[in-house]
């Protein structure tokens, strides 16, 4: 079962985490996207073999969400880190 | 009873105890056996042959490996189907019988079927059975009855499953020689070691063969080492990501987390290709090594033995101390007949003889000669194939090493090493070495010592390469010559096969299905490679092996799953409603009372007079800090920013597909404290959701507590609510002091509390939440303080229907996962003004474009007739009735006296009070009628008042 | 069965996939368009990739009204199957039982079946005492944490020999003219001014004006190639076989709320499978939690089998698109077509799939059965609400 580094908690099986997807950023002028724009950000994925970054949420354990580097044939992770917190848009 | 009449006189080292004996049943008859016998081998002990007959042929099946690998032993016990008997120990008692065999293993007409093997080659059932195709199913049932080996009984009932988890540095796979060795040099780094064997007792092969002596000394190296673990009986049947090992010791299922892996898990012996090849009487070295010196019994008579290496040599010894005559040895090895024996050079066996046992070998010299001996045990010896499943599911990849005869590692995955036979040692000497070598890397993979020193492997290289072993190509000769046995496939059926342009041995093994019975291939993957690329005209380096998978070893369900547990959550009411007779059902995790006996009075008593309910598996959340007005405005639909204190309001909350996935209730308690609540069902992934919106970016100046769990909640409804809640706090409910849709916090029944004045039943109502510790107490002061007036508990089907007569809808119910909130009626709760918010993008685009279905009320036309949830509404076009929607909330209301409900219906009808549609009801069309608003009260004012 | 002839560095039609849906429609191009200048390029062995994985699970009992048009067409097609293809595909029809365990998944077991039988499709709920009568193993105690209320029985669904579907179709199309060609992986896609112009393989380059993507697990990267994003997440769905038992399960019984669905082949293992891995994965490896929640779950509802062995274990991979129905047709890029996000579905729709793509390859128009799998539909909000009826609850 893979080892997922949880930045608050460290080293723990994967089945305390919930997979929360491909890092997938909301556009921020979401009223000006045209509704091909816009759908394709509900639901157009990259979807490939390689290295993405993804969410994965902490569920047994501290309850935060973070960020990891997990390459989606191997399973190999190459990083995990908590998200930086911008500045709300408004 | 049975005379065990092939046991010999006792063994130095051997496992039984003959100082006792018992009595178990095989087919019938009764035999006796010692402890520490098998099944088989107290069998074989009394002269039984015949174990079993085979899955398509019913051919008679004798001992053949004697290490639970091939399917030749399998028995019924009781209720338990597929048993390897040459493993499993014998007990008083026991009730064994044959399987897939009728009426008897000795005399099973299904074997009849090899007067029509000619018409049953491989693959037959696809080319046959086509035309008629109404007899296909007559065709498949026979198929199926012939089909399957042992017997699942109704019954059955299995207990006593466990878990556990193990953690250890160095994990290492196999307790014989190399084993031991490898945990010895791992442990002597400072490294955590477990060790696993197969079998009761350590020391792999050197139990019954080679370089006996040396057992006691690396067991007593062993014994008393603090760094390392042993486990016996215990099989490692599956490596998964990062060094994740499943284990199975009789019903525990062990799950280690192994930081590094040594696989010290030998080789498997294989049979040869010859017709007559599965004839009872032929047997591998190992498993007539076992039965002599494990359990003192005496394999045969007359015996030949094929010595394709030292432990062919060892047999023959061994067959001879025993008493046992053996004819011949078949020199594979270039050794002599300096001991005694008639050695044969040059010949291989070319048939095999007999009908329900070995009578006769037939041997070839390659140029036409022939001989013909006598003998009722066949031994092969000396072909063998790396047990390496373990290593290729750890993505561990090995090459076809021609001159040494079989598969050789090429490279490992780093924290996965291999060692002794399996890594192709053979011999005490080299085991000792590489299995040294092994620990020592495993070690200094893991920071501890330096690895092996550079001597080690020189040493290695001096005992020089393994010997090279030609692999035995299938002998020419009349019968069939089986390659997988579980399945008998033959090699000609591998030869047809590859012919038809099943070339590649995946497509093989699923056109021919060998490897896929119960041996899992251990005995017939590597020939049915050597035979497909023989057929191909490929070398053994061109064929690409079908990939191993776990488990390594048949593991069972029991083992799997372990103790039953299902986690279940309570209210601090349960006890109480159980107590009261309610009806309890379950409602995700929670255990929730459905009614207390008449639901229909329960919707009475909350409409005439007061009723309680526990709501206490809403999800709770408390926000703090100056950002969450800002926050929520995002999350939900509605506006909250603006909400003054001591307010509440009704909150859906979409996502950015503007699809309502919850709904709740939001109350201002301070400036910065905010208290809302979420569906049950809801509740952990609405939570989830919200903080990942705060982490990515909204949650500045939030803070958020999940407190679902810490309170309990009740909801007080009915015109008597406000009466008896007076009578147990301070505060002011007056109308004008605690109106609707306000809330507060004050002591009610001695406890601190949140009140909020809502109307999901549509009478006036307060929900009441507390800390979980006093939720009984409260519940029972509020029973208490009601019951002059009659108080009601209700429970959730009462709860259904109040809300449906006032046309609330539940999300989940009413709503699925293409529902946005405008269609579903919630225009006066969507504020499409806000700057931005979940779903807003989406919902303007419905908005504009206009919703193609809408969510309505609707009311039947025959008032007594109550449609079920999930019927179809139809429109005739064309001649075809056309689904145009459906029911999704239907029930009697006992305060109007009729059928009510909700419906998904196309927006123009749907928007017209008064139209008329049809439900499609078991061929029948049921007049419904469409019913804008709430059904009761619709002014609303029972909630103000 | 299939020749092996040269690779070719033009054809009409390319099909990259060799399962049962690519060979499904290189079949009928040849059978009803009479298209045989066709290739069926493979990276691995046919039928290597789910359909050589899948749990052979044939039905229509599915949700809404497009969906159970378009499975029940490939039943009717499955029950051809044999005598068209000459070749005994086993197809079993035992009768499909989808058990529900809450009153929610009774409602929805109601919903599907008033669906089912609006389209001609024979599905209806029935209670504990049929149940019993069909399924005597079953325990519909109460004793059980999630005790079997009703079930929606489908008695046309069943299983099915799901290599034997890929060897009929390859031997059929072969012998038309189409060439198969396995060991050939495409490495890219050609395209020149909005148009496809054929593939890159590790065999060479390969010219085509119409190019088919019939990768399911695969289709973003095939769909990649071209410039293409599709609204796809590809996630392992495992399963596992038992040894060989005497026969006792006569229907297929799926349980959406346990996340498990059993059948009892005629060699007499039980297969089962249960819901797609928690997280997105290109691999197959398979996992122990896999194995040890659908232990649980089939003796919750067997508790007969505890003693039954499991005997190998593997995974392959369904592409989920968000209103699980496929994506299927025309792409922005001419020439090329798509028939991916097969998800947990795929198999079952092999022979209509292959069917109604091949008239798409072979006219231009899209067919009406699969219009609403349009992959256009996204961007006009035309989602189809399939959610609810794959086999397992998502």
């Amino acid at each position: 079962m893979l080892i997922l580094d949880c930045p608050n908690c460290g080293k723990r099986n994967a089945s305390e985490f919930r997979y929360g997807g491909e890092v997938h950023p909301r556009p921020p002028a979401a009223q000006q996207l045209s509704e091909a724009e816009w759908a394709h950000y509900l639901y157009m994925r990259p979807n490939q073999q390689g290295v993405q970054s993804e969410w994965w949420y902490h569920r047994a354990g501290c309850g935060l969400w973070f960020l990891a580097e997990r390459h989606t044939y191997t399973g190999q992770v190459t990083r995990t880190w908590l998200p930086e917190n911008p500045k709300s848009d408004d | 009873m049975t005379d065990s009449t092939e046991r010999l006189a006792p063994q130095a080292g051997e496992a039984i105890d003959r100082s006792r004996s018992f009595e178990f049943t095989f087919e019938g008859r009764t035999y006796t056996a010692h402890p520490g016998d098998t099944i088989a081998s107290a069998l074989a002990a009394a002269g039984v042959r015949v174990f079993s007959r085979s899955f398509k042929y019913h051919r008679p099946r004798g001992l053949l490996c004697g290490a639970g690998h091939c399917p030749n032993c399998l028995v019924q016990i009781g209720d338990e189907p597929n048993v390897r008997s040459c493993q499993r120990p014998a007990e008083e008692g026991m009730a064994v019988k044959a399987q897939n065999a009728w009426p008897s293993l000795d005399f099973d007409l299904l074997s009849l079927t090899k007067y029509f093997s000619a018409l049953m080659p491989v693959g037959f059932y696809y080319k046959t059975f086509i035309r008629p195709r109404f007899l296909w199913p007559l065709y498949e049932k026979v198929l199926r009855r012939a089909a399957g080996l042992g017997k699942v009984d109704p019954h059955s009932h299995g207990e006593g499953f466990s878990k556990e988890f193990l953690h250890a540095e160095v994990v290492v796979v196999g307790g014989g020689p190399t084993g031991i060795s490898a945990a010895l040099a791992a442990a002597g780094q400072g490294a955590r070691v477990l060790l696993c064997e197969e079998q009761a007792a350590l020391g792999g092969h050197l139990r019954f063969w080679g370089a006996q002596e040396a057992l006691p000394g690396l067991l007593a190296e062993l014994a008393g080492q603090p760094r390392i673990q042993v486990l016996t009986g215990t099989m490692v049947t599956g490596w998964y990501a990062d060094h994740w090992l499943s284990a199975v010791q009789g019903k525990r299922l062990y799950k280690i987390r192994a930081r590094s892996v040594v696989a010290a898990t030998g080789a498997y012996e294989q049979p040869l290709l010859f017709a007559g090849n599965d004839l009872p009487g032929v047997m591998l070295g190992g498993a007539v090594l076992r039965l002599l010196r494990l359990y003192g019994v005496k394999p045969g008579h007359r015996a030949v033995v094929v010595a394709g290496d030292a432990q062919g040599w060892e047999v023959a010894q061994a067959l001879r101390s025993a008493g046992v005559e053996v004819g011949a040895v078949l020199s594979g090895d270039g050794r002599d007949g300096a001991e005694g024996f008639e050695v044969l050079r040059g010949y291989a066996v070319a048939q095999a003889e007999g009908g329900r046992r070995l009578r006769r070998v037939v041997l070839a010299d390659g140029q036409g000669g022939r001989r013909r001996l006598d003998c009722d045990l066949l031994v092969l010896g000396g072909n063998w194939a790396p047990a390496a499943d373990l290593a290729y599911m750890a993505g561990c990849r090995a090459e076809y090493d021609a001159d040494r005869g079989e598969y050789r590692f090429a490279q490992m995955r780093p924290g996965f090493f291999a060692a002794g036979r399996v890594n192709g040692v053979p011999g005490i000497e080299g085991q000792r070495l590489d299995g040294q070598r092994a620990g020592l890397e495993a070690a200094g993979y893991l920071g501890l010592g330096s690895g092996p020193v550079a001597g080690l492997a020189e040493e290695l290289r001096q005992l020089g390469p393994t010997p090279a072993r030609a692999w035995v190509p299938p002998a020419s000769g009349e019968g069939k010559n089986f390659v997988c046995l579980c399945e008998d496939v033959t090699d000609t059926d591998v030869q047809t096969a590859v012919a038809e342009g099943y070339e590649s041995p995946e497509l093989l093994k699923r056109y021919s299905t060998i490897s896929m019975g119960p041996c899992q291939g251990k005995m017939c993957g590597i020939n049915a490679l050597h035979l497909c690329a023989r057929a191909r005209g490929l070398s053994m380096r061109q064929a690409v092996r079908t990939t191993a998978r776990p488990p390594t070893v048949p593991v069972s369900l029991g083992n799997l799953a372990g103790q039953h547990l299902e986690p279940v959550q309570h209210t601090p009411i349960h006890q109480w409603h159980l107590d009261h007779g309610a009806r309890m059902m379950g409602a995700g995790l929670w255990m929730r009372p459905e009614h207390y006996g008449d639901a229909a009075a329960e919707v009475r008593a909350v409409r005439q007079g007061v009723g309680l309910i526990d709501v206490s598996t809403l999800g709770k959340m408390q926000f703090t800090g100056p950002g969450v007005g800002a926050l929520l405005e995002k999350l939900y639909v509605n506006p909250w920013r603006r909400l003054g204190v001591g307010r509440a309001r009704y909150g859906v909350m979409c996502n950015d597909e503007g699809v309502v996935i919850d709904d709740g209730v939001g109350a201002r308690l301070g400036e910065e404290e905010w208290y809302l609540t979420t569906t049950s069902s809801g509740a952990a992934g609405v939570f989830e959701l919200v903080q990942w919106w705060m982490q990515a970016g909204w949650g500045e100046g939030a803070h958020l507590a999940d407190l679902t769990e810490a309170f309990a909640a009740f909801n007080l409804a009915g015109p008597q609510s406000r009466t008896v809640l007076q009578r147990l706090t301070p505060l002011d409910l007056g109308n004008g002091a605690l109106p609707y849709m306000h809330a507060r916090q004050g002591e009610v029944a001695g406890v601190p509390c949140r009140l909020m004045r809502l109307g999901f039943t549509g009478e006036l109502s307060y929900e009441i939440h507390c800390p979980s510790g006093y939720g009984l107490h409260l519940w029972e002061a509020l029973m208490e303080a009601g019951k002059a007036l009659g108080i009601t508990p209700f429970g959730v089907e009462a709860q259904r229907v109040l809300r449906l007569e006032k046309a609330h809808i539940i999300v989940g119910q009413d709503t699925d996962a293409l529902a946005d909130a405008l269609s579903v009626g919630l225009e006066g709760v969507v504020k499409l003004d806000k700057p931005d918010f979940l779903g807003k993008r989406s919902l303007m685009r419905v908005a504009g474009a206009g919703s193609q279905q809408r969510l309505t009320g609707f009311r039947m036309v025959r008032p007594g007739l109550v449609p079920e949830e999930g019927l179809q509404i139809v429109e005739r076009r064309g001649g075809k009735l056309e689904i145009i929607g459906w029911i999704t909330s239907s029930r009697f209301s006992p305060t109007l006296g009729e059928a009510i409900g909700l419906c998904w219906l196309p927006s123009g009808l749907a928007g017209r009070s008064g139209s008329e549609f049809s439900i499609f009801r078991e061929g029948e069309l049921l007049e419904a009628r469409v019913h804008l608003g709430a059904f009761y009260d619709p002014a609303g004012e029972k909630v103000r008042g | 069965m299939w020749r092996k002839v040269p690779l070719r560095d033009e054809y009409e039609v390319v099909i990259i996939g060799g399962g049962a849906h690519g060979l499904a429609c290189a079949y009928y191009l040849a059978k009803d368009h009479g298209i045989t200048d066709v290739a069926v390029l493979d990276k691995s062995y046919i039928g290597s990739g789910g359909s050589g994985r899948n749990t052979a699970i044939v039905r229509s009992n599915y949700l809404t009204p497009e969906g159970v048009r378009f499975y029940d067409e490939s039943v009717k097609l499955y029950e051809q199957m044999a005598c068209e293809l000459d070749f005994n595909v086993m197809f079993s029809q035992r009768g499909h039982l989808t058990l529900a365990h809450s009153d929610a998944s009774v409602r929805t077991m109601r919903r599907r079946a008033e669906v089912n039988k609006l389209q001609g499709v024979n599905s209806r709920l029935i209670w504990p005492d049929e149940i019993a009568r069909l399924c005597p193993h079953l325990d519909l105690s109460d004793h059980p944490r999630h005790p079997i209320q009703a079930a929606l029985y489908h008695p046309p669904g069943g299983i099915i020999r799901h290599d034997a579907v890929v060897w009929g179709y390859a031997r059929e199309a072969d012998r038309r003219g189409v060439e198969i060609h396995q060991e050939t992986e495409v490495t890219g896609l050609r395209v020149d001014d909005g148009r496809i112009q054929g593939a890159e393989t590790s065999r060479g380059l390969v010219k085509a004006g119409k190019v088919l993507n019939a990768t399911a697990g695969w289709g973003s990267t095939i769909a990649g190639m071209a410039g293409i994003e599709l609204p796809m997440t590809t996630f392992p769905l495992q399963a596992c076989v038992t040894e060989p038992l005497k026969p006792f399960l006569n229907t297929v019984v799926v349980s959406g709320s346990l996340h498990v669905y059993v059948s009892q082949s005629d060699r007499g293992e039980l297969v089962t499978g249960a819901s797609v891995d928690p997280f997105a994965s290109y691999s197959l490896a398979g996992s122990l939690s896999f194995l040890e929640e659908i232990s649980g779950h089939l003796l919750e509802l067997f508790p007969c089998l505890s003693q039954v062995r499991i005997l190998r274990q593997w995974a392959g991979l369904c592409e989920m698109p968000p209103d699980f129905s496929p994506i299927m047709g025309i792409t922005p890029v001419e020439g090329f077509f798509i028939d991916t996000g097969w998800g947990t579905y795929g198999f079952k729709a092999s022979p209509i799939c292959g069917k109604t793509l091949a008239a798409l390859i072979a006219t231009g128009r899209t067919p009406d059965l699969i219009a609403p799998f349009r992959l256009s539909r996204f961007a006009e909000n035309q989602l189809v609400g399939e959610k609810g009826a794959a086999s397992v609850g998502h």
